[in-house]
């Protein structure tokens, strides 16, 4: 962490260890996050990105290590309290809630009252598809809309950090590029940590990255430093994963 | 169910303790009656040996009916609210034909083999078989419907299912047949198996019964169908993808359940010379229950000693609490539940280490004056 | 065929036949005795979803199946009866109750101050656990030397005489005020212990900022207020309670029944549900446990026996009215309905279960709670990870599932005997009732206890008309439960998992 700036660090995520029943998922996880930036993170399946950002906002405490927001240390709390102080949380798999209407998703998800009264217009802005949907049950919802209520439901209340988990995952290409467009909005009020699989989406918005590899921090940067260095990319994230500079010599070469 | 119960460890050391326990307990219940008639003065077949002979022989029986119980609960993870339709079912099985059948039978086709009688035998035999035959039956219904249902609607429909088997057999339609409401009384039986004039007899039978059925049941918990058993508990889809299928096993926990509920239905209607509803009601399987959890889930000890306190409470609460010691009793219940979830053995077991450690500080508080011994002395396990 | 028609053919097939059911059984029958088979069966259904709607309720977020819900009903309907009958075991009690409330309501004023505490982490253990000792040996001497027995037993007494003058004059005079004191005062700084030790002095990672205390203070000083009028007034009140109006009287045996129901609901979740949430199987058994214990210090206090509860003045006078307005102005203790004479207490209860129907509805759909409910159904951390407290929902559901029960209980009590095992039977049939409608599920609670409701009234009819075994009426319900579930396992109105 030797590029950390001291006191510009909204969220400073320090060696922290979690179990989960008895499989120690998460070993030795270093993440910091600074104020009004994007800081993705990256890792194959199952590195513990997910359950990184379940330890920050309390779901799954760590036992070990620290967790620092805003200056106070969180670590330890209960999971409501470490959301009340500004974070917001939007899980995989658009974790929704269907029994419920889009409107109902997002009044829940007030925490002062007035909350989406205040927040409507710059919501149905960002996403024009809630507004025409606004009465319709979750459950009724296509995959890309549910993710964007998803996203919406975190926009509710005022956070100072977004956890986004995956917001591209399974979505149409159009739809990726709406939700990207959205989350660049985004960051100019609003911090984020973003955890995505799809590194050209990831090499676009975020400025600064974090690699967890067996649930271990490997390497963090910035952004613009790993988009040049393919074999770190390959080596944790996966041969699969092709950079952009691969791609654009692909693209060449069927044409 | 979704809490894993301590299961036993087939480590060699311990098992030997256990051996040594289990003859130990046997020889102890063997002389108990003739040690309580020389210290008590009375007949062996009167007062209080006679007394203590009976409070023993439902205990027998009890812990067989819990030991059944812990294999579907506590081994299997099944929580089955219709475990008392098999006990209920064996007592009435065996008091309809001891009662409408063997009467008449024994009368009109004497089988004799030179000079001895063995018509009785026969009877005897035949409704054994009819037991069994009973006990599998229900067995394989609770089976059948697991194959649908999980989890909680499993405990509701089995607590519908012997609601029903409770309904039927208090009906008043039926009650020249199970005496309705009363329950079927008057079951003749043959004198040596008489528990008012040969309780000794049926003190032995029913300690066999509990030792052998210990045996076979600790046989079959370790046996390989067993383990597939208790990993069934633990993860279905798992054991699915390797091969096994889980209904399979799942049939074969509550057949041998049932069969061995059903037997101790049997002695439990020997005992009583009757059969009553509420053999047959969700009381019963509460009480069982409350025995496998006092004892600790999952293992076969347990509810032996379960069932042994809920018959010490029963018959010394009274005496100490008045007719209200019920409410002492369920203050107790629930601070098990709280405080000792794996029951008394099961706790035990997990404590083992400690208690070991605290045994060998406290006898080091003891004797610091020659400390060089206490070690010793401290590896001695605390009798059980 | 697609599922939609299939689904409509299968409604319409169930519709036409429940028709030509309903169509047989009015020829057969004839007006007057379907309509108050009719009638019974309303009740009936009425009864058991009171009984089923706080299961439902409770069982759809938490996954808790309370078998001590029965306990409940019945335990509603005995506090109801005695305010009702007779309040001086209600308001001999009340100053104990209060004060210890008090003392656990001071909890979020000491809370901050007492995390903020910088101690060692032994003294961190130790102190709680002090703590809750010193509180339970105030609460116990707090009751040394108090005759609850007796308070309990002139209710019993007056119980039987209430028609003969002066109720009370057997009353025996209760302790003096100079020593009496002492209780409540005790039974106070036992709370307050238990506001300590529950607050966990100096463990840090607990979230409690220091706000002003104004609000919090209310609370506590309400509850002391209340305290110290109830220490004054805890022999006098019983008796101008008795002189109100018998109406006014039932409705707020009512009240009380489902504030007690709801604060003994949130005490026991807090205190024996909540740390058991771990390991599901035990919760059930706990609530076994909780059933046992209840009904054995119902029957502690006021033995085992069977009592009637005289209906409210509404309900009471002999006749029989024409129409409602002449049973609302006379109280009459029957009313004609198309011929058939339905006894009115037997509307009360159906209106009462309706009520509760729809109430439930309105929390669930219009409600910031019913909300919070049916997205935690589905998935509670995330509701938690939105910055809900799940737990305190937890409790409060908790809390009002019991509180419907307690309801329920008053409601029937002057319908049933009054008696330690009322509620065991309700709590099968409820359960049966939940497990038809579909678990988790208020509209199925409603349907299938009307559907049990009338397949227990109609099949008593019927066993009795044609001299059936009344067995059969028994099992019908769970012959209605076994076919349910056979055919779709999740309920009538129960989700796919």
């Amino acid at each position: 962490m030797s590029e950390q700036i001291p006191g510009n660090d909204l969220l400073v995520v320090d060696r922290i260890e979690t179990f989960i029943g008895q499989f120690h998922i998460l070993e030795n996880v270093s993440v910091c996050v600074p104020k009004g930036s994007i800081t993705v993170m990256l890792g194959r399946n199952g590195a513990g990105k997910t359950t990184t950002l379940k330890s920050i906002i309390g779901l799954t405490p760590p036992r070990e290590g620290k967790i620092i927001f805003d200056g106070m240390e969180i670590q330890g709390k209960q999971a409501f309290n470490i959301a009340n102080l500004g974070i917001g949380y939007v899980p995989e798999n658009r974790a929704i809630f269907r029994a419920l209407s889009v409107q109902e998703n997002l009044k829940l998800a007030e925490r002062k009252k007035g909350d989406f009264e205040r927040k409507s217009d710059f919501i149905f802005e960002l996403f024009p598809d809630l507004k025409r949907l606004y009465k319709l049950p979750g459950n009724h919802l296509s995959g890309g809309q549910q993710q964007m209520l998803a996203v919406a439901r975190a926009l509710v209340p005022e956070n100072k950090l977004l956890l986004i988990d995956e917001p591209s995952e399974g979505l149409a290409p159009i739809l990726i590029q709406q939700m990207m467009e959205a989350i660049r909005k985004l960051s100019e009020t609003t911090t984020i940590l973003l955890v995505e699989q799809n590194f050209i989406m990831a090499s676009q918005l975020a400025e600064r990255y974090t690699i967890i590899d067996d649930g271990k921090t490997v390497q963090e940067g910035l952004m613009k430093d790993l988009i040049e260095d393919t074999d770190l990319i390959h080596h944790y994230l996966g041969a699969s994963i092709k950079t952009r500079k691969e791609l654009e010599m692909e693209h060449e070469s069927e044409n | 169910m979704a809490e894993k119960p301590v299961t036993q460890k087939a480590v060699k050391k311990p098992m030997k303790v256990k051996e040594v326990g289990f003859l130990v307990f046997i020889a102890l219940m063997a002389l108990l009656p003739f040690v309580l008639n020389l210290i008590t003065g009375t007949g062996l077949n009167e007062g209080v040996t006679k007394f203590w002979q009976g409070q023993l022989i439902a205990f027998f029986i009890m812990a067989v009916f819990a030991m059944s119980y812990d294999l579907l609960i506590g081994f299997g993870g099944i929580l089955s609210f219709g475990h008392a339709a098999s006990f209920g079912g064996g007592a009435y099985a065996f008091g309809l034909l001891m009662k409408h059948w063997a009467p008449n039978f024994v009368k009109e086709n004497p089988i004799m083999l030179g000079n001895t009688d063995l018509t009785m035998l026969v009877v005897l035999l035949v409704v054994l078989l009819v037991v069994l035959l009973v006990s599998v039956a229900v067995g394989l219904l609770f089976a059948v419907t697991s194959m649908r249902l999980k989890g909680t609607y499993f405990a509701m429909i089995t607590l519908a299912l012997s609601t029903a088997l409770f309904i039927i057999i208090k009906s008043t339609d039926l009650h020249e047949w199970t005496g309705a409401d009363e329950g079927l009384h008057g079951i003749s039986l043959p004198v040596w198996l008489n528990p008012t004039q040969n309780r000794l007899t049926v003190y032995f039978i029913t300690l066999a019964f509990l030792c052998v059925s210990y045996l076979l049941l600790r046989r079959f918990v370790n046996s390989p169908t067993g383990r597939v058993i208790v990993a069934n508990r633990e993860n279905e889809d798992r054991m699915r993808m390797i091969g096994y299928n889980p209904v399979t096993y799942r049939t074969i926990a509550f057949v041998v359940a049932s069969i061995f509920a059903g037997l101790a239905g049997m002695f439990f209607s020997i005992w009583n010379m009757s059969a009553t509803p509420t053999m047959i009601s969700a009381v019963t399987t509460v009480n069982a229950l409350i025995m496998t959890i006092m004892g600790g889930m999952g293992t076969l000890i347990g509810p032996i000693f379960g069932a042994a306190i809920s018959q010490i409470i029963q018959q010394f609460f009274y005496t100490w609490f008045g007719a209200r010691w019920p409410l002492i009793f369920g203050v107790l219940f629930i601070l098990i539940v709280m405080f000792l979830p794996y029951g008394i053995v099961g706790t035990w077991r997990l404590q083992k280490g400690n208690l070991r450690e605290g045994w060998k500080r406290l006898l080091r508080l003891f004797t610091t004056k020659s400390e060089a011994e206490a070690p010793e002395s401290g590896q001695k396990p605390p009798s059980m | 065929m697609n599922p939609k028609t299939k689904k409509l053919l299968i409604g319409i097939l169930i519709a036409g036949l429940l028709v030509a059911a309903v169509a047989g059984v009015y020829a057969y029958a004839g007006q007057r005795a379907f309509i108050s088979t009719l009638f019974s069966g309303l009740t009936l259904g009425s009864l058991f979803f009171m009984v089923a709607a706080g299961l439902t309720l409770i069982f759809g977020l938490m996954d808790v199946l309370n078998f001590a819900h029965g306990s409940m009903f019945m335990l509603g309907a005995y506090i109801g009866w005695q305010f009702y009958t007779n309040p001086t075991f209600i308001f001999g009690m009340a100053p104990f109750l209060l004060a210890f409330g008090a003392g656990v309501m001071v909890t979020p004023i000491i809370k901050p101050y007492l995390i903020a505490l910088n101690i060692s982490e032994k003294l961190q253990k130790a102190l709680p656990k002090i703590a809750y000792v010193l509180a339970l040996a105030a609460l116990v001497f707090a009751f040394v030397g108090f005759d609850i027995l007796s308070v309990a037993n002139t209710a019993m007494v007056a119980a039987t005489t209430t028609t003969v003058g002066n109720p009370l004059a057997e009353l025996s005079a209760q302790e003096p005020l100079s020593t009496f004191w002492l209780r409540p005062f005790l039974m106070f700084v036992s709370g307050l212990l238990i506001a300590v030790a529950s607050s966990r002095p100096g463990d840090k990672t607990q979230f409690a900022p220091r706000e002003p205390i104004g609000k919090k203070l209310l609370m506590p000083a309400a509850l002391l207020v209340l305290t110290a009028l109830s220490t004054l007034v805890r022999e006098s009140a019983s008796e101008s309670v008795l002189l109100m109006n018998g109406n006014l009287r039932f409705a707020l045996s009512i009240l009380l029944s489902v504030a007690f129901g709801f604060v003994f609901g949130a005490v026991i979740e807090i205190t024996l549900i909540r740390p058991l949430y771990v390991r599901p199987t035990f919760i059930l058994l706990m609530t076994l446990g909780l059933s046992y214990v209840i009904r054995e210090l119902v029957q502690y206090l006021w033995d085992p026996l069977t009592y009637q509860m005289s209906r409210p003045p509404l309900f009471a006078q002999p006749g029989k009215a024409s129409s409602i307005a002449e049973w609302l102005q006379k109280g009459s203790s029957t009313i004609d309905i198309y011929g058939a004479t339905v006894p009115t207490y037997r509307l009360f209860i159906i209106a009462l279960g309706i009520a509760m129907f729809i109430l439930v509805i309105f929390v669930m759909t219009k409600t910031r709670l019913g909300m919070i409910i049916r997205a935690g159904v589905q998935d509670p951390q995330m509701v938690e990870a939105m910055g809900i407290n799940v737990k305190a929902v937890f409790t409060v559901v908790f809390a009002m599932g019991v509180a419907l029960a307690a309801l329920g209980g008053i409601g029937a009590a002057p319908f049933l005997p009054v008696q330690p095992l009322m509620g065991d039977t309700y709590q099968t049939q409820g359960l049966i009732t939940v497990v038809i409608g579909g678990m988790g599920s208020y509209i199925g609670a409603f349907v299938g206890a009307m559907i049990l409701g009338m397949a227990r009234a109609f099949g008593d009819y019927f066993a009795l008309k044609l001299s059936l075994s009344p067995a059969i009426a028994e099992a019908s319900t769970v012959i209605i439960m076994v076919i349910v579930l056979l055919t779709r396992p999740q309920g009538l109105f129960g989700k796919k998992e």
